[in-house]
């Protein structure tokens, strides 16, 4: 899985989860650029992409997750 | 020893001065060693036993962690104990007022059983709420892979009782604290900042708080002499009150690791500035805030429960209503454990629920809300607007506090009915008929709480805007700085009121 394709399926999620077709994320997205992403949605979100790509983000990564970019790191480093 | 007397400040000029002269390899031995006399001085010396236990079983437990992390030991059973542990130690010591009547009801209930209560005259740690909630973050930042543990038990020791934050706070997580460890070198910069702050916190606490809180409990004394506008007058100064001293002891508590070059965690951030409830708790108490987001309400939401009932919800209600029920139930627990940290069924009963209450309230109306903003053609950004929902939420915290300001759910109960009632009879011209004089403060002293709300005000504004209102200060003209900080000193000195032996009253929030 490449950086791209992660972002393409991300892309999905986020649209789904936040409901709105507009959204792009990018690496250095953070929850500021997105005016619903609060504390609850940070958890919907990764409750999405633990489904989407068919793993579980360990409660500490959760945690401590900065920005998109990491959400990225994460998923390719579980998902190999 | 009270962080507003002057021994506290005579400790910290001793502290600070052998701390720069020592080796800096042993800086934090120092560290330790002036937290044994503060807790020697300040607390029931022999309660450190507690922190002692508390320290032992998290040092033990996650050390354990990290040995069996890739061995087939389920190491969230070892994780869980540890916490459990914690738990009990403070629910038996601190959490009394849970149990006590729970015994006693059983105990009248049938004569012939009978509990050995000597746990209830035990005494409780100094800061247990505080500490007790750090170490269940650091044990399970460990198990979680945050933070590594911690090898040195006496380092981890330094972390569970670092002085200044036994008193209020701050809730720091290890990562923060590491700092602890680290060799620091001797800065102007640092004992000028931190004697700053620890200023302008006396200042908060003994000039305006202090002050206030003479208004507030001669009110709720005798709501008889006191009624009409009185009592709505003690509710809506209260927040104040709470703020300048909770915030004051902060400010002394940050400024004080400050001089020692240790940065601990913010509490605030200009709560008052806040346009809704939800905004509010993201500035006020910060911490604590922080701490029940992520150690109660993440795990609580990602639970395999609370996701199935999700999924549940998503198949039977709106998208909308769908996110709305595990939102309200982790908000739930999330308000339970603030409640329970606060030691009290009042706290879980009156501010907790009532919290819950409007934020729930305020996620299932926010659209109708929202349409009406629209359907009314308000312009949502204009400063009336926006200044009409920072009333709104000062309002519904004014009303919460009754119950936390109350000396038992009987007392809050009785305060309530005393403000509905004296709807009746509002008097306004008593304000200026002379009544506030025999409540205990003199003219002057209104005027000194007016320009004491006033600065607090404006340095909460400069500072949210600047960063640090003190690195303004420190682009002044030479004047204007000395000036400023000269009057502030003196303001203090003149107008803090001190109790016998220079003692100031007690912290509001130092129960906990």
């Amino acid at each position: 899985m490449t950086r791209e394709e992660v972002f393409e399926r991300l892309n999905k999620v986020f649209r789904e989860v936040f409901d709105d077709t507009e959204i792009v994320v990018g690496e250095k997205t953070t929850s500021n650029d997105i005016e619903d992403w609060d504390s609850f949605e940070h958890i919907n979100l990764v409750v999405a992409v633990e489904e989407e790509f068919s793993f579980k983000i360990p409660m500490g990564r959760v945690v401590t997750m900065e920005n998109v970019g990491e959400m990225v790191d994460i998923i390719l480093e579980l998902g190999k | 020893m009270t962080v507003t007397s002057f021994y506290f400040l005579v400790f910290i000029v001793i502290g600070a001065a052998i701390y720069y002269i020592v080796p800096k390899k042993v800086q934090w031995l120092i560290l330790l060693g002036l937290s044994f006399v503060f807790y020697y001085f300040s607390a029931v010396p022999y309660t450190i036993i507690y922190l002692l236990l508390s320290t032992l079983i998290a040092y033990i437990t996650t050390i354990a962690i990290e040995k069996y992390r890739d061995k087939r030991t389920n190491i969230a059973v070892i994780a869980c104990t540890a916490i459990i542990f914690n738990i009990v130690i403070w629910f038996l010591l601190k959490g009394n007022s849970f149990w006590s009547h729970g015994v006693l009801l059983i105990e009248k209930t049938f004569p012939s059983v009978h509990f050995n209560m000597s746990v209830l005259h035990l005494t409780a740690a100094f800061g247990m709420g505080y500490y007790t909630a750090q170490v269940i973050g650091y044990i399970l930042d460990c198990y979680w892979e945050i933070s590594k543990p911690q090898k040195n038990p006496f380092k981890l020791f330094l972390f569970v009782c670092f002085f200044p934050q036994l008193t209020v706070g701050p809730i720091s997580k290890y990562s923060q604290l590491e700092c602890l460890y680290r060799e620091h070198r001797f800065s102007y910069k640092n004992i000028c900042f931190g004697s700053q702050r620890i200023l302008w916190g006396m200042f908060k606490k003994l000039v305006v708080s202090d002050r206030i809180a003479i208004i507030t409990t001669a009110i709720w004394a005798d709501t008889i002499s006191y009624s009409g506008v009185w009592p709505w007058i003690a509710v809506f100064l209260y927040p104040i009150q709470l703020y300048g001293d909770f915030s004051g002891c902060v400010d002394i508590i940050l400024g004080t690791a400050e001089i020692f070059d240790i940065k601990l965690p913010e509490n605030f951030n200009n709560p008052f500035k806040s346009c809704s409830v939800q905004e509010f708790w993201q500035r006020w108490h910060i911490t604590l805030g922080t701490w029940a987001k992520d150690y109660v309400y993440y795990p609580v939401l990602k639970s395999k429960y609370l996701i199935s009932i999700g999924k549940w919800s998503k198949k039977h209600f709106t998208k909308r209503i769908a996110k709305l029920i595990p939102w309200t139930l982790g908000m739930g627990v999330l308000w339970l454990v603030m409640g329970i940290w606060h030691g009290s069924v009042r706290h879980i009963a009156g501010v907790s629920l009532w919290y819950w209450g409007i934020l729930v309230l305020g996620e299932f109306f926010g659209s109708v809300f929202k349409n009406m903003v629209e359907y009314l053609n308000i312009k949502s950004e204009s400063y009336s607007w926006v200044l009409l929902q920072r009333i709104r939420t000062y309002a519904i915290f004014s009303a919460g506090s009754v119950f936390f300001a109350a000396e038992s759910f009987r007392d809050a109960l009785f305060r309530y009915q005393t403000l509905f009632a004296s709807i009746k009879n509002l008097n306004p011209w008593t304000l200026f008929d002379g009544t506030v004089i025999r409540l205990g403060v003199t003219w002057g002293d209104v005027n000194i709480i007016i320009l004491g709300i006033f600065l607090l005000h404006k340095i909460d504004t400069l500072r949210e805007k600047e960063g640090m209102a003190r690195e303004w200060m420190q682009k002044q003209i030479v004047v204007f700085r000395w000036g400023a900080w000269i009057s502030l000193f003196f303001l203090v000195l003149i107008y803090g009121l001190y109790g016998p032996g220079y003692e100031a009253s007690q912290f509001i929030y130092q129960g906990f």
